[in-house]
């Protein structure tokens, strides 16, 4: 084998982690499963990496999953398998899991991979923007906390310091009686990339919304939600009239604007997320 | 050095700790069996066990897996258990060119080891991320049905 070798980190620590990031511009390796993809090379050949390589995904301190002041904190490099596995995990994300990845993926993808690969189509993302997660970036200087959608700002590209790392993703509470749903509409059940994902979480108090939210993926070059929509639909009467469940079907009309590629059409997205957005607004079956 | 254990026996290695483990076992440790299908872990004909649980080793550093216990399909091949999948496997014509079969063996034991009684659908998901252009995979549930009731007890 014929290898350009850069510089590789496997330290036992954390903190030992944390303070050669301070040092050098590195890679960060978790799972593996996006930066070994995009920098493949031909077959035998080691992946062309230019940055100095270090790998996080045996540190333990990254792998805990706790409750704290009724806020639910999720180790970065807690595999799919390990949320799947664990009781404190919303049944929606292990829901969502099952349907995204297969069990060779969800052996090795993380959640903070998933974030901070930061892809329009991220198969955790829509879920993780209504719940308003927050992210967790820890320096040798500080802990910083970062909300999602300010966090990821676009194809991958997020709002992480050279010397930060991902250390926790906390998602605040979630009022139980919240109805939710996830959907990925893609070639195969499993390991494919999206076409359209999208996920909505609506709660209805005393036949009135209490909260609405809304994040669809793979429609835009981030997640698409909007909490002035969202808003228009606190306090209406459920079942939603007509007039009022066009308006939002509307809102988001104008505000989802794909692009064709090689996995789907602008067409076709746009065609599909609306409708999800108005059989979860509709569908008694949810309920 | 990246040190590892692979097939039961402790293994050394100098190769960078970003080379693919599917390049090492195929070229220094000349174990063919897991194959090189899409390289991007959509297609399962290079998975492996790392410590009990099926991954693609296209998509694993070797870096990553310091201390921790490899086994591919020719180690996997030497226990009970996959005397029962090969049996079933030939018995319900699962297995065609053969390219993916290493890597579906590798999932179905993946699978029963959690699961020895899998449903129908629990099967499929199983085998999820492993693609066969042969069978139209009817009959690899079959196979892993048959060894299901077959294999009782084993896992």
């Amino acid at each position: 084998m014929v290898t350009k070798t850069v510089a590789s980190y496997h330290f036992d620590t954390l903190a030992e982690t944390i303070s050669k990031l301070n040092e050098e511009d590195c890679t960060i390796i978790a799972g593996g499963t996006d930066v070994m993809v995009l920098h493949k090379s031909r077959r035998g050949v080691a992946p062309k990496i230019a940055k100095p390589v270090v790998f996080i995904d045996h540190l333990r301190e990254l792998k805990q999953t706790y409750l704290e002041d009724g806020d639910l904190h999720i180790g970065a490099c807690c595999t799919y398998g390990e949320m799947l596995e664990h009781s404190l995990i919303p049944n929606i994300f292990k829901k969502a899991i099952r349907e995204v990845a297969a069990p060779a993926i969800r052996n090795r993808g993380t959640l903070g991979g998933n974030i901070c690969n930061a892809s329009p189509a991220g198969d955790m993302l829509p879920l993780l923007y209504i719940f308003n997660a927050k992210l967790v970036l820890r320096s040798v200087n500080e802990d910083r906390i970062v909300e999602i959608h300010d966090f990821i700002q676009g194809p991958r590209r997020i709002a992480r310091q050279q010397n930060e790392l991902l250390v926790e993703i906390i998602l605040p509470e979630v009022v139980n009686e919240a109805r939710l749903i996830f959907e990925k509409i893609a070639n195969r059940r499993a390991d494919a990339i999206s076409k359209v994902s999208f996920a909505g979480l609506l709660q209805v108090q005393a036949g009135k919304v209490a909260d609405a939210r809304f994040a669809f993926g793979a429609v835009g070059p981030t997640m698409v939600r909007s909490q002035e929509t969202e808003k228009k639909l606190l306090s209406q009467v459920y079942p939603l009239k007509v007039e009022v469940l066009d308006e939002v079907v509307a809102d988001f009309a104008s505000i989802i604007n794909p692009i064709d590629d090689q996995r789907s059409t602008a067409a076709y997205r746009k065609t599909v997320a609306l409708k999800l957005l108005r059989y979860f607004l509709t569908s008694k079956e949810l309920f | 050095m990246i040190k590892f254990k692979l097939n039961g026996s402790v293994v050394e290695t100098d190769a960078p700790s970003t080379v693919r483990l599917l390049d090492l076992l195929r070229e220094e440790f000349e174990l063919i069996g897991s194959k090189e299908g899409c390289g991007e872990g959509e297609c399962g004909a290079c998975s492996v066990l790392v410590d009990n649980l099926v991954q693609n080793s296209c998509l694993i550093p070797i870096g990553a897996l310091e201390g921790t216990d490899v086994q591919t399909i020719e180690g996997y091949s030497k226990t009970p258990q996959y005397q029962v999948l090969n049996e079933c496997y030939a018995t319900a014509g699962g297995v065609q060119c053969g390219f993916c079969t290493p890597g579906m063996i590798i999932a179905t034991e993946a699978l029963l080891s959690k699961n020895p009684h899998p449903s129908e659908e629990e099967i499929r998901e199983g085998i999820s991320g492993n693609l066969c252009r042969c069978t139209g995979y009817n009959m690899i549930v079959d196979a892993i049905q048959l060894a299901a009731k077959k294999g009782d007890g084993l896992w």
